[in-house]
């Protein structure tokens, strides 16, 4: 770290960092330590300059301030702020990412449509349909004695349940589901890039045939609840309401694939502290989840834009200048944390922000939860001995936007199938979405699914 | 001892309930947390406590009462934020 004149009168720190490089990844733990002790706010010059929040208070007074915007103002209408990515990536120049580029009251009209479908109460209806698309992904391998964790269950499970609460046929969830992880983890200058674009399109094609079709002919899901929005009286442009579908599609998938490929991996390299989730955990899922979400932090944070001046700690924030939030680094924070870099998995008081805070808190954290628990608890009791292999795990290359996982195969000692497989099960599982209206919102459906 | 949330602080992280089921429940449509008792009972406190320690938000304020009748006949704020 040097302190360094910016634009500004007052002598702010710099610190250089960039979080899209590989080497990122490799000394995230260095760094995280050098800004906390140094510089929990700094001024970095890359990307065009931004402001990088990494301590605990700095990060929770900035995401709850006041004077900073989600806004992406892509038409250039307002002050011209860049929404949440840093950089802005190119597929998202001219197009917005839901609400989450939103400030209020635009984004209180979104949140307040979708709550109904996402609150814990709503999530809970689902539980008997997750653990049984999860009984079926752990079907299909059982008997051979070896899963990837990654294509075989975290992939399949958060696919299919956020297509059946959009109201999206459930076949259609490895459409989707390809174009969702490889969006984020393949390079803009990847050979494979062109097929990727090529595949989110398909999926955007998509997302626009169900919106259409729910607007001739209705059906219950988040789609619907989003072609009855009105903002003001007006419906908004399908691009917005298009950007929000991504913005369910991009936090559903690869996170919670991201958290629980992470666990999975963990406790296979900590085999006494799987045998002690699993003996204990009654009491310990809980905890250990929000263990899991602290370290892991899949999504690493968030960009903001500051909207008038602010003063913290030596630095002076601007209007215009754009900021990043390190949700991973505010969750190592030793004055907020003890033992910030260990798995403590019934940790105590731990107010992480894996979820982000303040207004814009993930509105899919009790998805995230719900389907994680289901999957570690039946890997648990399924797979009891199940072995990672770490030279067939693959990590993404950089952690800049997801801290995910592309591969994580595992054997285990062979068992007993309970049903039948993912294929069968999908086809009976959009049966019962249809038949029962599971993807109702909460208001008008309060009955758990009957799966039989 | 009573607990409060503050309803423009809470963003429904559900932490609290998922630490002190009997003391706050949520909000069916939006997930936001509410206190279930004015007055929190003895076997439960720890766990109310530790709520207050866990939300993200800092939104749980928890008020000791022999510490508020102090601080009223000093005349400070009745509160005690933990």
């Amino acid at each position: 770290m040097t302190t360094a004149p910016d634009s500004s009168d007052t002598s702010s720190p710099t610190f250089h960092f960039d979080r899209h490089t590989a080497e990122y990844r490799e000394s995230f733990l260095d760094i995280t330590h050098e800004m906390q002790s140094k510089c929990p706010i700094a001024w970095t010059d890359t990307y065009d300059g931004h402001w990088v929040a990494a301590g605990g208070q700095e990060v929770f007074d900035l995401a709850r301030c006041p004077h900073v915007s989600n806004d992406h103002d892509v038409h250039n209408q307002r002050r011209g702020y860049k929404g949440i990515s840093i950089p802005l990536m190119i597929e998202s120049e001219g197009f917005r990412g839901g609400m989450l580029e939103m400030d209020d009251p635009e984004h209180r009209f979104y949140r307040s449509a979708l709550n109904p479908y996402l609150s814990p109460a709503a999530v809970r209806r689902w539980e008997p349909f997750v653990d049984e698309i999860v009984r079926a992904c752990i079907d299909d391998h059982i008997e051979s004695g070896r899963i990837d964790f990654v294509d075989d269950l975290a992939n399949v499970v958060p696919a299919v349940l956020t297509l059946a609460m959009l109201g999206v046929r459930l076949e259609k969830w490895t459409l989707y589901n390809e174009p969702a992880h490889a969006s984020v983890y393949t390079a803009p200058n990847s050979p494979d890039s062109g097929r990727i674009r090529d595949l989110y399109m398909n999926m955007v094609v998509d997302l626009f045939t169900n919106l259409a079709e729910i607007r001739e002919t209705p059906r219950p899901g988040i789609i619907n609840a989003l072609a009855d929005l009105r903002i003001d009286g007006e419906p908004p442009a399908d691009i917005e309401l298009i950007g929000m579908l991504n913005l369910l599609i991009g936090g559903g998938f690869d996170t919670t694939t991201a958290l629980t490929a992470h666990a999975l991996e963990w406790l296979s390299e900590h085999p006494r502290e799987r045998s002690r989730l699993s003996a204990e955990r009654d009491t310990l899922i809980n905890p250990a989840t929000e263990e899991f979400l602290r370290y892991f932090t899949p999504a690493p944070g968030d960009a903001r834009t500051v909207s008038d001046t602010i003063e913290m700690g030596g630095a002076r924030l601007q209007e215009g200048e754009r900021l990043w939030l390190s949700w991973a680094m505010a969750n190592r924070d030793p004055g907020l944390f003890a033992e910030p870099d260990s798995v403590i998995l019934d940790r105590k008081a731990n107010r992480h922000f894996s979820f982000g805070l303040g207004v814009h808190r993930c509105i899919g954290s009790n998805v995230a939860r719900t389907v994680f628990k289901s999957m570690v608890t039946a890997v648990m009791d399924r797979m009891p001995d199940y072995q990672c292999d770490a030279a067939g795990a693959v990590h993404y290359d950089t952690i800049g936007v997801i801290q995910g996982m592309r591969h994580l195969p595992a054997t285990f000692t062979p068992g007993k199938r309970l049903g039948p497989g993912v294929e069968e099960t999908v086809f009976r599982l959009q049966k019962i979405c249809e038949e029962q209206e599971l993807a109702r919102p909460i208001t008008e459906r309060k009955d758990s699914a009957q799966i039989g | 001892m009573h607990v409060r949330v503050d309803a423009a602080r809470c963003q429904g992280h559900t932490l609290c309930a998922m630490i002190a089921p009997e003391s706050f429940e949520l909000d069916d449509v939006d997930g936001h947390a509410h206190p279930i008792h004015d007055e929190v009972p003895d076997q439960h406190q720890a766990a109310v406590r530790e709520a207050a320690q866990s939300c993200p938000e800092q939104a749980i304020t928890v008020m000791i009462d022999h510490l508020n009748q102090a601080r009223v006949a000093h005349g400070s704020r009745a509160e005690d934020r933990q």
